[in-house]
């Protein structure tokens, strides 16, 4: 069967987020009138191709991509290249992730059309414009554009969405085939390591203890910990923590390029509250800030404000809750 | 070796406010900064010029000039001089545009400053207030080098770049042959910071102003009215919080204070 044309096309390298991309793909193909295709690509195309059919997609395109060396995002570039030229669509969705962002802006480029970054929400208009919501000014504001021309191209924020729910039924599902030739990368890759993770999932805390630029040494975070244990929390971190020293793993990052929390209560200390850590505690319920600057921009998106030393007051916070604890 | 530094002079999202009669971003009111991680690309620059000499110029597009000061600042970091292209008419209405305009200006500063081109063209990851991170990676597809994003470090031997990069939970080290096109975010280095006497003394340093239409090669005709991206609202997130600062004698009386509140409150229990 031909491959429809002129539909959506859905492209990650993380299969987490192509589910997640499936559900906003399928909403805005109820609304366009048009299919959702699904770029299955990587060593597991097959799987991710199964996946994507069992989730909804109206079409996959399988990839068998001849690669030289083992490649990076030069060579999801070419396969997204060829993806596109395969199915023509009139919109295609990626993933706000560090890679996607990237992937997104080059292949708009050598098309020539603009791109909507990391969008919280998406709809076809009335007259067939692509209608996103982003934040800007740091999460201050949010504004609303809407993307003319052809293709359209957005990538959405990751985790705002569910995936798409497998429906298990026998919806057809066209599945094209298509080989992508890759040339020699110009950035070669010489080694590639996980960082570190931990076993903790912060987005799920009831509480957080965030340390920041504050935190002088490594050992300190000991003092974080212990509160956090007393409080039945879990240490998270700002940018400089979990990247311009590793102090902890990055999946405790919080902020636009890290997770988005939602605890009961959230206490950052040390954190001067930079827009790339705010943005990620704005669901927070109650947010407390200690922090010796009076001019930090944390107090204004806190709920209590302590401008004060961190070194005292923490291990005061320590003394008290130990107090609470055995009475 | 020449170096081409991307940097955007923004408003500082920190200090904006939203208007309270409209909800709008209140543009009057606010200060006015070089993008941070824009800070990080001038900084990137300016140690690979320590160790291989060179030079080092920045561009800026730009529809209003910036303040005079931080200007003055960019220079008083070590820049050789700054090229502001001027796009009054707003002809760069998005990153598309914004890459292209640049990808020209590039050519034409180089022309002006009598090299050959650029070995490095550095940009911030993204700008902190659109935040939409596609200006780099878009400026080297433009230029057709290769692109290295969210570099944490930088090696320079001869002609080979070697970079490690932080992309998702995976730490990379990549290299390349220069020309090449690199994106720096906040775990490069620490921006340095110019005196007040170093920025006053920056003003004998060039600035040097271009039209659009002075860009070689560049026909703003052939952007597409059709294939747009444009704003139809703005609206502020009004902070939900309560902003209260906590006091008292000492750090135990601030605790019991910030406790009480906690408790008094219902937010936490203890």
């Amino acid at each position: 069967m031909a491959m429809q044309q002129g539909g959506i096309l859905v492209f990650s390298e993380d299969p987490g987020v192509i589910g997640e991309l499936l559900t906003v793909g399928r909403e805005l193909g109820g609304q366009a009138g048009t299919g959702v295709t699904v770029v299955a690509s990587g060593e597991d195309a097959g799987e991710r191709a199964e996946e994507a059919r069992a989730r909804g997609a109206d079409g996959v395109l399988l990839v068998h991509a001849e690669a030289p060396v083992q490649n990076g995002v030069e060579a999801d570039v070419e396969v997204l290249r060829e993806a596109i030229r395969t199915a023509t669509p009139k919109v295609i969705l990626l993933g706000a992730t560090s890679v996607g962002l990237e992937l997104a802006a080059r292949v708009a480029q050598e098309i020539g059309v603009p791109c909507a970054s990391d969008c919280m929400s998406l709809r076809i208009d009335a007259d067939g414009g692509l209608e996103v919501e982003r934040r800007v000014y740091g999460g201050r504001f949010i504004v609303r554009q809407v993307i003319s021309g052809t293709p359209k191209i957005a990538t959405v924020q990751p985790k705002r969405f569910a995936m798409a729910e497998k429906i298990n039924n026998d919806l057809s599902c066209d599945v094209t085939e298509i080989t992508v030739k890759i040339g020699t990368p110009r950035v070669h890759l010489v080694s590639v390591s996980e960082r570190a993770r931990s076993q903790v999932d912060i987005t799920k805390a009831d509480v957080i203890i965030a340390a920041g630029r504050g935190i002088k040494r490594i050992e300190d975070l000991e003092m974080m910990e212990k509160l956090a244990n007393l409080l039945e929390g879990v240490v998270a971190g700002s940018r400089p923590l979990t990247g311009d020293v590793d102090w902890l793993p990055v999946d405790r990052r919080i902020g636009l390029s890290g997770q988005t929390v939602k605890p009961n209560l959230y206490i950052a200390c040390g954190i001067s509250g930079q827009i790339e850590h705010i943005v990620g505690i704005k669901d927070s319920r109650t947010v407390v800030a200690i922090n010796n600057d009076p001019k930090a921009p944390i107090h204004m998106e806190s709920d209590y404000s302590i401008i004060g030393d961190l070194y005292e007051i923490v291990p005061a916070l320590i003394a008290a809750c130990e107090r609470t604890h055995t009475q | 070796m020449n170096i081409l530094v991307c940097i955007k002079f923004i408003v500082d999202p920190n200090q904006l406010q939203a208007d309270e009669a409209t909800g709008k971003p209140d543009f009057q009111r606010a200060s006015y900064r070089i993008n941070n991680w824009d800070e990080q690309a001038i900084e990137a620059a300016l140690q690979l010029a320590a160790q291989h000499g060179g030079k080092v110029v920045a561009i800026s597009l730009i529809k209003t000039p910036p303040p005079k000061e931080l200007i003055l600042t960019a220079l008083a970091m070590g820049l050789d001089s700054v090229y502001l292209v001027k796009d009054e008419a707003g002809l760069a209405a998005d990153a598309f545009r914004i890459a292209s305009v640049l990808a020209a200006a590039a050519g034409t500063i180089a022309e002006r400053e009598s090299i050959d081109g650029w070995d490095v063209v550095l940009c911030g990851e993204a700008s902190v207030d659109d935040y939409n991170g596609q200006v780099g990676p878009r400026l080297g597809t433009a230029l057709d080098l290769p692109i290295i994003t969210y570099a944490t470090r930088l090696d320079l031997s001869g002609n080979r770049l070697t970079a490690d990069r932080a992309v998702e939970e995976r730490l990379e080290t990549v290299e390349t042959d220069l020309p090449a096109l690199i994106t720096v975010g906040m775990e490069i280095n620490d921006p340095r910071r110019p005196t007040v006497i170093q920025i006053m003394g920056a003003g004998g340093k060039p600035t040097v102003e271009l039209d659009i239409s002075e860009l070689n090669g560049f026909d703003g005709s052939v952007f597409s009215a059709e294939a747009s991206i444009r704003d139809i609202e703005i609206a502020a997130q009004p902070s939900i919080r309560k902003q209260q600062v906590v006091e008292g004698d000492s750090p135990a009386e601030i605790v019991e204070e910030l406790l009480n509140r906690l408790g008094a409150a219902g937010e936490v229990a203890f």
